[in-house]
């Protein structure tokens, strides 16, 4: 059992089975489903969190919970989802967009068409900048076609910080120096900035993905990046953003989640891939009336 | 660099502002075309006046994708009127269907309320036990007080066993006597006992 | 076989159970591991996939009454996958006992099917016998 001492008070242990129904809970919820793996990550947060809520047992914090006093699903999703972004933040989903996604977009291409990939949220950009950088080093076919990376966000000031593309090393831990090297220029004590040509190249746009004619404009898409957001959602919402998505999407179009997310308790309107990189959700090819 | 930056803005598909007119989209809702019935509902979403052409369609719609947008449309209003067009699909022999509207019903925890005496008293056990699982997102007093009183009189084990399931997640200490005499009234069954005692259990932590 | 795997005991059978009812799993984990089997649970057929698709399994107890990714699929899915995992057998515990219920059980799969609520000798008899346990 875990369990933490909080300024005297008496320390709240947690059982495994009541770890197990904290995540039942979360799925049902949210749609976020954790491995094994992860449980421990897990107890230690659920600890925070009932100590934050100065609650006396796991029992009494769950009914917190259930009844979101204080919005404490979303303090607890905030605990699990680590919010700090950086470069080459989920490599195995970029992997898998290398590896097989884009090969079977572009055998729906002619050739020299248009490939488009949609980060949204994109936060400060570190995600549409991964894409391109990634595409860069990774894609043989990078130059074949015309690739359009736009990025989304509904807070225009993370947009503005996007489209000056300045990070810290901490957001560039994962890329080699090499990597940096060639995207990046030093622009200050431990800041660099991504070169023009590159930064020019993305088109950030404020979109709130529960707003249909928002949402309109975004058409034909062939892989989105839509990782988590939804899991903040409501069930109505997340309907909504879903169906949205859905339109976004060009036929047989790609959409990644976030690393625990899965599309079932979302919406059944994407069909589940299992890759060796990654598990991605597809837009059906073609509609079959009944399915 | 490989990539291509484009206006997205002038990728609309025409420039007219959104059609408000509510004749039109219901027309819209008996295309003959998925495509157009779909967006139809997409943009009847939240409008109490389309309620009653969404109910109709929705019993007539046969593409999967569309009867889910019929139903999210249906949950943005989420009155009565809503509940009342999605309540029939939990007796539906297409077990799809049954779980599409109990998902639809999950998102209307306040909306489905007034109804949940009716449906646990349903005559098909398969109704109740759906039932059950609405109680899930309600406030603790309100699945509380609803689902003791279910088990007070229901016979069916399956329907006790998703009751239970139910209490041992939102019960209040207040569900202790009725998963009592459950469990007694079914002693010597597999499970049941078994079932209410857990719930006890999980309850009776918040005694501390 | 070596002398050294000839002299060690038969390692535990392995069952995964699957049912969104964490109650109902609870009942089948207490009453398996105390007849000396290794349990796993998955609250629904994802996370069954997951699963399977890490670990060795002797058999799976699947619910077909979860809602949405329901045990059928999630059966349809296994039987769909590459190398053993395929041939994974599978017990289908389900509230119904219609012939439609049973002929949809073997379309998608399973070797076998009960009706819920299941008792622990039934449980246990099936276990055992699905598995490759020894009587």
């Amino acid at each position: 059992m875990a369990g933490s001492e909080t300024h005297g008070a008496r320390a709240v242990r947690v059982t495994p089975e009541e770890v197990r129904r904290l995540c039942e809970f979360l799925y049902r919820r949210t749609g976020m489903l954790f491995n094994d793996n992860k449980r421990y990550y897990i107890d230690r947060r659920l600890i925070e969190r009932i100590a934050a809520t100065r609650s006396a047992s796991f029992q009494a914090y769950f009914a917190i919970l259930r009844s979101d006093v204080d919005h404490e699903i979303e303090h607890l999703i905030n605990a699990f989802t680590v919010n700090e972004t950086y470069f080459n933040r989920e490599e195995h989903q970029l992997r898998c967009m290398t590896s097989v996604l884009l090969g079977n977009v572009i055998r729906r291409k002619p050739p020299g068409g248009a490939i488009r990939i949609w980060s949204v949220p994109c936060s400060t950009g570190e995600e549409p900048y991964s894409i391109a950088i990634w595409l860069m080093e990774n894609w043989s076919h990078v130059d074949s076609y015309n690739i359009e990376i736009v990025g989304s966000d509904i807070d225009t000031r993370a947009l503005k910080a996007a489209a000056n593309g300045v990070y810290g090393e901490r957001a560039l831990m994962r890329l080699s120096r090499d990597v940096i090297n060639r995207y990046f220029r030093p622009v200050a004590d431990g800041e660099y900035q991504i070169d023009s040509g590159l930064r020019d190249s993305i088109q950030f746009t404020r979109a709130n993905l529960i707003d249909a004619q928002d949402m309109a404009r975004y058409r034909d898409f062939d892989i989105v990046f839509c990782r988590n957001v939804l899991i903040y959602f409501d069930d109505a919402s997340r309907r909504i953003a879903a169906e949205n998505l859905y339109d976004c999407l060009g036929p047989g179009g790609y959409i990644c989640l976030g690393h625990s997310e899965t599309m079932s308790r979302i919406s059944p309107l994407f069909r589940v891939c299992r890759f060796p990189d990654a598990i991605v959700y597809q837009r059906p090819e073609a509609d079959h009336d009944g399915h | 660099m490989p990539f291509v930056k484009r206006d997205v803005t002038a990728r609309s598909k025409d420039g007219r502002p959104p059609d408000d007119n509510l004749a039109s989209h219901v027309a819209a809702l008996n295309s003959p075309d998925g495509e157009t019935r779909w967006s139809a509902a997409r943009a009847l979403g939240g409008r109490a006046d389309a309620v009653p052409a969404l109910a109709a369609a929705l019993a007539a719609e046969p593409v999967a994708r569309v009867r889910e947008a019929i139903m999210t449309a249906l949950i943005r209003v989420g009155d009565e009127a809503s509940v009342m067009a999605l309540l029939p699909y939990l007796r539906s022999q297409d077990a799809a269907l049954r779980g599409a509207s109990i998902e639809a019903l999950q998102a209307l925890p306040e909306a489905i309320l007034p109804f949940m005496t009716s449906l646990l008293a349903d005559s098909d056990s398969d109704v109740r036990l759906l039932a059950t699982e609405l109680a899930r997102n309600m406030s603790a007093a309100d699945a509380t007080r609803i689902l003791c009183r279910l088990l007070e009189h229901e016979r069916h084990p399956n329907v006790c066993a998703a009751a239970i399931d139910v209490l041992a997640e939102v019960g209040t200490r207040e569900a202790v006597p009725a998963l009592q005499s459950c469990a007694e009234r079914f002693a010597g069954t597999p499970f049941l006992p078994f079932a209410a005692s857990t719930a006890i259990a999980r309850i009776s932590d918040t005694e501390r | 076989m070596t002398d050294i795997e000839r002299a060690s005991p038969p390692s535990r059978k392995r069952i995964l159970v699957v049912d969104d009812s964490s109650l109902v799993r609870l009942y089948y984990r207490d009453t398996l591991e105390k007849a000396g089997f290794e349990v796993e649970q998955a609250i629904n057929g994802i996370e069954a996939m997951e699963k399977v698709l890490v670990q060795p399994f002797d058999l799976a107890i699947v619910d077909v009454n979860m809602p949405r990714m329901d045990g059928f699929s999630f059966l349809r899915t296994l039987r769909s996958s590459p190398g053993d995992v395929a041939t994974l057998p599978a017990l289908v515990i389900t509230t119904e006992a219609g012939e439609q219920d049973v002929a949809a059980a073997r379309a998608a799969g399973a070797n076998f099917y009960l009706v819920k609520p299941l008792s622990q000798q039934d449980l246990l008899r099936h276990a055992a016998a699905l598995s490759g346990a020894p009587p």
